[in-house]
């Protein structure tokens, strides 16, 4: 285990600024997921963290040692790619051996470490095969043994699961979140794929433009998003945002308007976010069906509300509806979230 | 639906007579000299010539490898005819000698121009350097100078090194033209191979050394082989600086003492082309030997295709 600390760290490719001053602190053990869209900076942190870009300004420590300028190879961390980079020309016991093999250790070492990884991942059988000869789900099996069999105190994983199909990929997101909590290492995971984040991570730094939006628990991150971006960002279907002001106590735009527990100041102009799925049956929302969606355990539905306002529910697969069916449902508004519209921060 | 058979027909036989013709082209003058090299002279001058010998013969080989023990005067030059292929021209005992600095001279030259090339184009290619492009466009700008404008100034920094006359002189000649081109072929190739690869190594424990040595050599075994066969072959074939850094036998490489041959007050065909066929003999072999390494596919599997 070990203990990451990023203090301002930066790296620019000429005037293009990837990652802008970050302060990240991991903890012992801890599984942080740096998630966000394409360009927003998280492969560039996980590579300044494991040594292979070169950090433009700010420190790295890891524990108490800094390890800004330090090679990779002395790192002492363990990555796993989206692309496997497995060793084309090694078998797999090779492949997963060679991490120990470069560390000098002797055959029987290697031998015991390599048979041990490869039945923790159930590859055992595969371990003569080269990987041209294996499924996309068997190679990072074998990615994730040379990860493993070094037992280093870092993990760090570029999307791992990416070129997966969405079977593989639950059982092998499963598999990790197992594979942390039996080696009890520090795991720094880049994904922009929400489910991963929410369901692996201890923390998840939401990041945009080289910034860190938001760090917090995947609940709170749900739960509380700090700005529009993080808010759009998790949760399927999206958030659903609607620009209006603040008048009486509620949020009005046209002739939709909902009471709010918590009013900012009157006439402010706000976004409002709903969670698809923060809707009961039976309030006092009125809106008209436009497309329902069933997916089997539940149902999505298109609907337009009073004054024009377009929104998607999460509901029930009960709900019974129909294109041009008029409905009504209530919303809680402690379950409201409300953004300033200026500066698209939580109120 | 299949296609109608006459064009099938044409195309097939289209492609029959080209590749025919290629072959011809391209085997053709290999084809005569092996088969003069085993016919008299009188047989090989012969209108119409004979394709194939009547009446083969080793005596050209057998003169080339006695030729050591038989000494040729001023007085004796005439002693053979060159009809009857008897005729031993004057430098034949320097064949074996020259067969000998060619191979010296290919070997190193090979094994040199890959130690240099290999772990230039590493950095070129690998390596993220303040000047790497310029680095890159600098070895590329000497190949762009033709050999015969390099003579006249090679000459004189040989000549200053006190390297006329030996192997070294054209090792070093030869190195400097392979090494570029080289460098140049294994850089596309090294760029080539996926980078995760190469993150993957330094994670796992790889220097810089050891990521060439255990990831990168063995995935660009085709290019390497590529580039030993090259440089040896440029080596083996080289003429025009061999002419003039090397002007006594002791240096002298296989062209020169080949070339010779021709020159003299009389020339035997079999005899030169006998010589040619053992002049063919290391390269022939070489090809024969590395041709099963210049396979494509060494990076399948690597990374998510």
């Amino acid at each position: 285990m070990a203990r990451i600390t990023c203090a301002a760290l930066t790296k620019s490719y000429g005037a293009v600024l990837a990652v802008d001053a970050l302060d990240l602190s991991i903890g012992h053990g801890e599984f942080m997921v740096l998630l966000g869209p394409s360009g927003c900076g998280k492969t560039t942190t996980l590579n300044m963290i494991a040594g292979l870009e070169e950090i433009s300004a700010g420190r790295l420590l890891f524990d108490e040692t800094e390890v800004t300028w330090t090679p990779p190879h002395k790192r002492e961390v363990a990555m796993v790619f989206q692309s496997y980079a497995l060793y084309p020309n090694k078998t797999v016991r090779e492949n997963i051996a060679f991490p120990l093999r470069l560390r000098g250790q002797s055959a029987s070492e290697i031998e015991r470490a390599v048979g041990a990884a490869a039945e923790q991942l159930e590859i055992t059988h595969l371990l003569g095969r080269r990987p041209n000869e294996l499924s996309g789900g068997q190679r990072q099996r074998v990615a994730l043994g040379r990860a493993i069999v070094r037992k280093p105190s870092v993990f760090l994983m570029d999307e791992p699961l990416s070129n997966l199909d969405a079977t593989l990929r639950l059982s092998m997101r499963g598999l990790i979140k197992r594979l942390h909590q039996e080696l009890k290492a520090t795991f720094v995971y880049v994904t922009h794929d929400q489910a991963e984040a929410m369901t692996l991570a201890d923390r998840i730094a939401v990041m945009k433009g080289g910034l860190i939006q938001q760090l917090d628990t995947p609940e709170g991150i749900y739960e509380r998003p700090g700005n529009i971006f993080v808010a759009g960002f998790l949760g399927s279907p999206p958030i659903n945002l609607v620009e209006g002001v603040i008048a009486d106590g509620a949020f009005i735009r046209g002739d939709f308007r909902l009471p709010l527990s918590k009013p900012p100041e009157e006439g402010r102009a706000v976004v409002l976010g709903l969670r698809p799925e923060d809707v009961s049956a039976g309030g006092d929302v009125a809106a008209r069906v436009e497309l329902v969606s069933p997916l089997g355990s539940e149902t999505h539905l298109d609907v337009l509300a009073e004054g024009g306002v377009a929104l998607t529910l999460r509901v029930p697969k009960e709900w019974r509806a129909a294109p041009g069916d008029r409905l009504s449902f209530g919303i809680d508004p402690a379950r409201l979230h409300i953004f300033d519209k200026a500066s698209e921060t939580r109120l | 639906m299949k296609k109608p058979l006459a064009p099938r027909v044409t195309r097939a036989i289209l492609l029959t007579l080209f590749s025919a013709i290629f072959v011809l082209y391209v085997a053709g003058p290999v084809a005569w000299l092996v088969s003069s090299s085993l016919q008299s002279e009188a047989e090989i001058t012969r209108v119409p010539p004979n394709w194939l010998p009547q009446n083969p013969s080793i005596a050209n080989f057998e003169a080339i490898f006695s030729a050591a023990d038989r000494v040729v005067t001023y007085e004796n030059r005439r002693q053979g005819e060159a009809l009857t292929s008897t005729f031993l021209p004057s430098g034949a005992a320097n064949l074996l000698p020259a067969m000998r600095n060619s191979l010296v001279i290919g070997l190193w030259v090979a094994a040199l121009n890959l130690l240099l090339s290999v772990t230039a184009a590493y950095a070129i290619a690998v390596i993220d350097f303040r000047g790497r492009r310029a680095t890159l466009y600098t070895v590329l700008a000497t190949r762009v100078v033709p050999d015969i404008a390099l003579v006249v100034p090679l000459f004189l920094v040989i000549r200053n090194l006190g390297l006329i006359n030996s192997l070294g002189a054209l090792v070093v000649t030869y190195l400097a033209i392979t090494v570029p081109f080289t460098i140049f072929i294994l850089i596309s190739y090294f760029e080539g191979i996926p980078r995760d690869l190469y993150r993957a190594a330094r994670i796992d424990g790889c220097g810089h050394g050891r990521a060439l040595w255990h990831v990168y050599l063995p995935l660009s075994l085709p290019a390497l082989v590529a580039s030993l066969t090259f440089a040896f072959l440029t080596s083996w074939n080289e003429f025009v600086f061999a002419l003039v850094l090397t002007q006594n036998v002791a240096a002298q490489t296989l062209p020169i003492i080949i070339s010779g041959f021709i020159m003299d007050f009389t020339t035997s065909f079999s005899f030169v082309n006998a010589a040619g066929v053992i002049a063919i003999i290391p390269p022939v072999l070489m090809a024969v030997v590395f041709q099963r390494y210049i396979v494509s596919g060494l990076t399948a599997g690597a990374v998510k295709g």
